[in-house]
């Protein structure tokens, strides 16, 4: 019974650290300036 | 006489291209049964031979590949799985030695991602990196490969040698074209790189990334919970290439946000147009990026906006 307890405290834990190191934090930081201007066709061909 | 197109499978992608192709071909729809390509192969036995045949149906493409190039048919193919892409290529040789051609990864990315790229392309006197961002899902189909792309192992090209890391993984945030904006993107299981690398094989690094949710990630290893929906209505892709122009280190991005299945059809209906009117005339198999010789043209041609991102880089 304390092993299994114990095992399944461990999974737990693990389960816990993966989820948060896995979502935690953002990707970066956005543009400051610019923005996106579409192609005319003269210039995209 | 006009020209014959067999498309495989009547999703979101192969109606639309079959609606694109209408006006101008002769258009077949073979009806495909989900895990019987027997019957699929048989059924587009009645549809060959076709000057063109559009595969949109993953199971069973390679067989249905096989016996399309026999039949002297060029192969058109959005399909993105890195699995059905490599199997397409691997059909060089039978399709050289026929004289037709095999578009693989005529999607949105892969797909416009590799013009787009050929495109920019252009603008350099030396390219050392492409970078592919994607948004969104087309289909069911689509979702699904979406779901198992980030459990699967991301291939990218990194100085000289193909680098595997897990999908999920090297989150960064990418600007996308309105109205999608910022989203972050991870590495995922893709055939960007696969196709855009032997058009570019001097470049340093060659990755792609697609947009996902803490939720896609979390439960990227578990069965899909609910059915995908019908189709996504909201994607865009994003294309940095960096270079050398003269003496002068350049960075230069493309973008375009459109419905990933409107954006999959326009292409694969060009590509299938471009092969009927004697455009793309390479015989063998490879991505958009070997096989076009006008980028700028071929965007035209497919009827997406696209757009450039000017300031500062991300």
């Amino acid at each position: 019974m304390k092993a299994l307890r114990r095992t399944l405290l461990a999974v737990g834990a693990t389960v816990i650290i993966a989820g948060v190191v896995r979502l935690r934090g953002t990707g970066g930081t956005p543009p400051k300036r610019g923005g996106w201007r579409e192609l005319p066709p003269d210039e995209l061909a | 006489m006009a020209p014959r197109v067999a498309v495989v499978g009547p999703g979101a992608v192969g109606r639309r291209v079959a609606e694109h192709l209408a006006g101008s071909a002769e258009v077949v729809v073979v009806a495909r049964r989900p895990g019987k390509w027997e019957r699929s192969v048989n059924e587009l036995a009645l549809a060959l031979p076709a000057d063109v045949t559009v595969l949109t149906a993953s199971e069973g493409a390679r067989r249905s590949a096989m016996a399309a190039i026999d039949s002297g048919s060029h192969v058109v193919s959005p399909l993105d799985d890195p699995v059905e892409v490599a199997g397409l290529l691997a059909l060089d040789a039978r399709a050289r030695a026929k004289g037709v051609t095999v578009a693989a990864g005529t999607a949105m990315a892969p797909g416009l991602s590799c013009v787009l790229a050929l495109r920019l392309a252009e603008d350099f006197d030396r390219v050392e990196e492409v970078h592919v961002a994607s948004f969104g899902t087309g289909g069911p189909a689509c979702a699904r490969r979406h779901h198992a792309a980030l459990t699967g192992l991301s291939v990218d090209w990194v100085d000289g040698r193909w680098v595997r890391r897990p999908g999920g993984s090297g989150r960064e945030l990418v600007w996308f074209p309105e109205p999608v904006g910022g989203a972050d993107c991870y590495r995922v299981s893709a055939a960007d790189s696969m196709l855009l690398q032997p058009r570019f094989p001097d470049c340093r690094r060659i990755t792609s990334r697609m947009a996902a949710t803490r939720r896609d990630r979390l439960t990227s290893w578990l069965p899909m919970m609910r059915q995908p929906h019908p189709e996504g209505l909201v994607g865009a892709v994003r294309v940095e290439v960096r270079g050398w122009v003269g003496s002068c280190a350049t960075t230069r991005i493309l973008g375009a946000a459109r419905p990933p299945a409107v954006v999959a059809a326009a292409v694969s209906a060009t590509t299938a147009r471009w092969l009927l009117e004697g455009r793309i005339t390479t015989a063998g198999a490879g991505g958009l990026a070997s096989l076009v010789a006008a980028p700028g043209e071929f965007i035209l041609d497919t009827g997406v906006p696209v757009a450039s991102f000017e300031g500062a880089a991300v």
